[in-house]
C-alpha cells in the first residue's frame, strides 16, 4: 500500500518536472524563432538560404548564451536582495 | 490538448492513497516547482527584452561580445532597478 502510494507520487513528480521542462523548451523556441527570423531573414526570398539558416545556428547558440547571462544576473540579484531583506523577515523569501 | 488535461489524461493518482509524509513531501516539491517555473519565465522575458536592447548589430558569431555581454549584465540590474523603484514610489503614494 505505501510502496503503491510511493510510486504514485514519484510518477506525478516526473511528469510535473517534464511538463515544466516541455513548457521550458517550448518557450525558447518561441523566443529563439521570433528573434533570429528577425535578424536572419530581412527579406523572406522563395527558399531559406544557407547563408540564412547558418546565421540561424549561429543567432540560436548566441540567444541561448544570453539567457544563460540573464539568468546568472538575475538569480545573483534575486540572492542579494533576499539577504537585504532576509534581516527583517526571515527565511521565507520573496518567491 | 492543454497541458492541464494532458496531465490528468496521463496521471490516475489517488491524493487520498498518499501517505501524510507523502503527501507534505509532493507539497514541498510543487511549491519549489512554481518557484522555479516562475524564475524561469522572469527569465525568459528579461533575455527578451535585453536581447532588444543589447544585441543590436548582426549575427556574426555563436557568442556574445565583451559588449554585449557587459550591456546585458547591466540590462537586468537596471530592469530590476526600474522594477524597484516603481514599486517604492507605489508605496510611498499609498502612505499619503
Amino acid at each position: 500500500m505505501d510502496s503503491y502510494g510511493s510510486s504514485d507520487k514519484s510518477r506525478l513528480m516526473a511528469q510535473v518536472k517534464q511538463e515544466a521542462a516541455m513548457n521550458n523548451a517550448r518557450q525558447l523556441i518561441e523566443k529563439v524563432n521570433e528573434h533570429c527570423f528577425e535578424k536572419c531573414v530581412p527579406r523572406p526570398g522563395s527558399s531559406l538560404s544557407s547563408g540564412e539558416s547558418a546565421c540561424f545556428t549561429q543567432c540560436m547558440e548566441k540567444y541561448m548564451a544570453a539567457w544563460n547571462v540573464v539568468s546568472r544576473s538575475y538569480i545573483n540579484r534575486i540572492q542579494q536582495e533576499q539577504g537585504k531583506a532576509g534581516a527583517g523577515a526571515g527565511a521565507g523569501g520573496m518567491f | 490538448m492543454d497541458a492541464q488535461s494532458a496531465l490528468q489524461q496521463q496521471t490516475d493518482v489517488d491524493l487520498s492513497k498518499l501517505s501524510a509524509n507523502d503527501k507534505a513531501e509532493l507539497q514541498q516539491f510543487i511549491v519549489n516547482e512554481s518557484q522555479k517555473a516562475r524564475i524561469q519565465q522572469s527569465v525568459h522575458s528579461l533575455t527578451d527584452i535585453c536581447w532588444k536592447k543589447c544585441i543590436t548589430g548582426g549575427i556574426t558569431g555563436g557568442k556574445l561580445d565583451k559588449n554585449e555581454n557587459s550591456c546585458t549584465m547591466n540590462c537586468v540590474d537596471r530592469f530590476l532597478d526600474a522594477n524597484f523603484t516603481v514599486i517604492k514610489h507605489l508605496d510611498s503614494l499609498r502612505g499619503q
